[in-house]
């Protein structure tokens, strides 16, 4: 058993190593089947209002979900990850200051609905996924949120948007939300989830106040992460928050208190893997202050 | 006789609870005012409890519920350009709980409003009294940011009088204390976003626990810190030093006196139920000065 984070593994500059994260980041061992994550990013998916170009948002996740799975396209992407006759259940995420685009929930339905699955059996929720009857029977989910950071679990990500999944939600929060990977083993869930899209089109990195949301900390990285592994997702979406944080906030605010979820979600529970080394990581796409 | 008086005071002391300012915080759905210049209230007015604040708020309610958090009034302003302010009162239960939620998160210039307030990027925090009071702007640009300072004078006027700070805010040794840095909370959750330590809670913190953390100029504009903790009782101030020892600077000797991979030192002393720590001092003298200056209580 690691111990836990300290202070003193930043004054040592081993936090990434404490976290399940390694300095061999990026390179390809070769030995063991990796998980794969897709990181796609698009200079132009931002108009100069900071709105979503619906169309580019829709190349960028064809894009990277054609290469998660080795497909030519989006749609025969899809078709390898949900098929006909399927109820699919997309868990979004409604938190008003930063929720999943509407853009982003609509292009991932649509390549759904081209893979065959009729349009009155796509679900699309957050609060009440326990009891919407699509996602009751759902033979499939696809797990759909912002990147952000949280004062309680250090990150927001697709392993913590299946809380709603939940009986009760506040007891995953003791010891930093430590338990948020056992969701992936609920009845509900265990073995369904078909798609993690880790939206970074705008991702924060701080949070302040009641609600942990500042406008300040949120910046225009234009990005998705996308894979079929949720810790994987997240290791690398913890990656990109330490280095936004490092480079704003400085070496001792690197890692959010504290994301031992995520590690945890592997080492603990076996929904995925958080060694750095063990996830095949593919940039498509801009690389302006990519930070990973 | 005598339980005839206990209910006559009990009955005098809930009136004035009710009807003074700084009521309930139902009242305030009356008293602030449902425009303040451009913007107008709304929807309707919410009230959230430790039961229901997941309800409301998804991250920082642990951060508030680690404190004497009573309950939750919530209103939205809405304004030019389809833009939105949200209004949230915290009562706190005492005045030392709502110096404690701003005490935690105030990385921002003051703003003068309140007992003690920070601003910036739109977003408002101050206390008065036992409230504890957050104005958001939605979009985080300076004209919000200007209707949230207004709306935040305004609803000082609701919340009655002032308050005192926590006791142990006056245990610190003062010559070169930051005050304005001071932060003053009872769990782990809020020592790890104000200065992280561990991601165990190695210094067995919890509801039962009064900290307070403050920051020392030292030199070249760096900061000695010190983290002050009143446990129920000497023997759990006692096991929690060996667990930090233990966790965080195994290699202290009895003194509990380490130096850190910055070359700074870290000591953690006892002092009956106290348990004092220094980090990022420059000398093992520096950390045992700045214990020794603090101001523990007589037994």
């Amino acid at each position: 058993m690691k111990p836990a984070l300290t202070r003193r593994d930043f004054l040592a500059g081993a936090a990434a190593a404490v976290l399940g994260a390694s300095l061999g980041f990026g390179q390809d061992k070769g030995v063991v089947k990796k998980s794969r994550v897709v990181l796609a990013r698009r200079s132009d998916v931002l108009d100069e209002n900071s709105q979503i170009r619906q169309d580019i948002l829709q190349e960028m996740l064809d894009e990277a979900a054609a290469k998660l799975v080795d497909e030519t396209d989006g749609v025969g992407a899809f078709r390898k990850l949900v098929r006909p006759g399927e109820t699919v259940g997309i868990k979004t995420n409604v938190w008003s200051f930063l929720p999943t685009p509407p853009e982003l929930e609509s292009a991932i339905k649509r390549r759904v609905v081209d893979a065959g699955v009729a349009p009155d059996r796509i679900g699309l929720d957050d609060h009440t996924v326990r009891t919407n009857p699509l996602f009751v029977h759902a033979t499939s989910l696809i797990d759909v949120r912002p990147l952000r950071t949280h004062y309680l679990a250090g990150m927001s990500g697709c392993i913590k948007n299946y809380i709603m999944f939940a009986e009760s939600q506040p007891a995953l929060h003791p010891d930093s939300c430590a338990a948020l990977g056992s969701l992936f083993n609920l009845p509900q869930v265990k073995g369904k989830t078909r798609l993690c899209v880790l939206c970074v089109l705008t991702p924060q990195f701080h949070g302040r106040g009641p609600h942990h949301f500042d406008r300040r900390y949120v910046w225009p990285y234009k990005g998705l992460i996308v894979g079929r592994d949720p810790v994987a997702v997240d290791s690398i979406g913890l990656r990109l928050l330490m280095a936004k944080r490092r480079l704003v906030l400085g070496k001792e605010q690197e890692v959010p208190p504290v994301p031992k979820h995520i590690r945890l979600a592997d080492t603990r529970y076996g929904i995925g893997t958080s060694d750095i080394n063990a996830i095949e990581f593919i940039k498509l796409g801009w690389d302006g202050d990519i930070l990973i | 006789m005598l339980r005839a008086k206990v209910w006559l005071l009990a009955a005098a002391g809930l009136t004035l609870f009710i009807f003074s300012p700084g009521g309930p915080v139902t009242d305030f759905g009356q008293t602030i005012p449902k425009t303040i210049g451009d913007w107008t209230a709304s929807g309707p007015d919410r009230t959230f409890n430790r039961q229901t604040i997941y309800s409301y708020m998804d991250g920082g309610a642990e951060v508030y519920l680690a404190f004497d958090l009573r309950q939750i009034w919530s209103r939205k302003y809405a304004g030019p350009g389809g833009r939105e302010l949200t209004l949230d009162i915290f009562d706190m239960s005492s005045p030392e709980e709502a110096f404690g939620a701003l005490s935690c998160d105030r990385e921002d210039p003051p703003a003068g409003v309140g007992q003690e307030s920070t601003y910036g990027g739109g977003l408002l925090r101050f206390w008065q009294g036992r409230y504890f009071v957050s104005v958001t702007s939605s979009s985080g640009d300076e004209s919000d940011g200007r209707a949230a300072l207004d709306l935040g004078r305004e609803v000082v006027k609701h919340l009655g009088p002032a308050g005192a700070k926590p006791e142990m805010v006056g245990f610190l040794p003062e010559a070169s204390l930051r005050p304005a840095r001071t932060s003053y909370f009872h769990g782990a959750v809020n020592l790890n976003n104000r200065f992280f330590v561990s991601g165990d809670n190695i210094l067995h913190l919890d509801r039962s626990t009064d900290c307070v953390f403050a920051e020392y100029d030292a030199e070249a504009g760096e900061a000695e810190d010190l983290l002050l903790v009143r446990y129920p009782d000497a023997g759990k101030a006692a096991a929690a030093r060996q667990s930090f020892l233990a966790g965080y600077l195994p290699e202290a000797g009895a003194e509990g006196l380490a130096q850190a991979e910055n070359k700074k030192w870290v000591l953690a002393a006892l002092h009956g139920n106290y348990l004092a720590v220094v980090f990022e001092a420059a000398s093992p003298d520096g950390a045992r000065k700045l214990v020794a200056a603090v101001k523990f209580p007589e037994k």
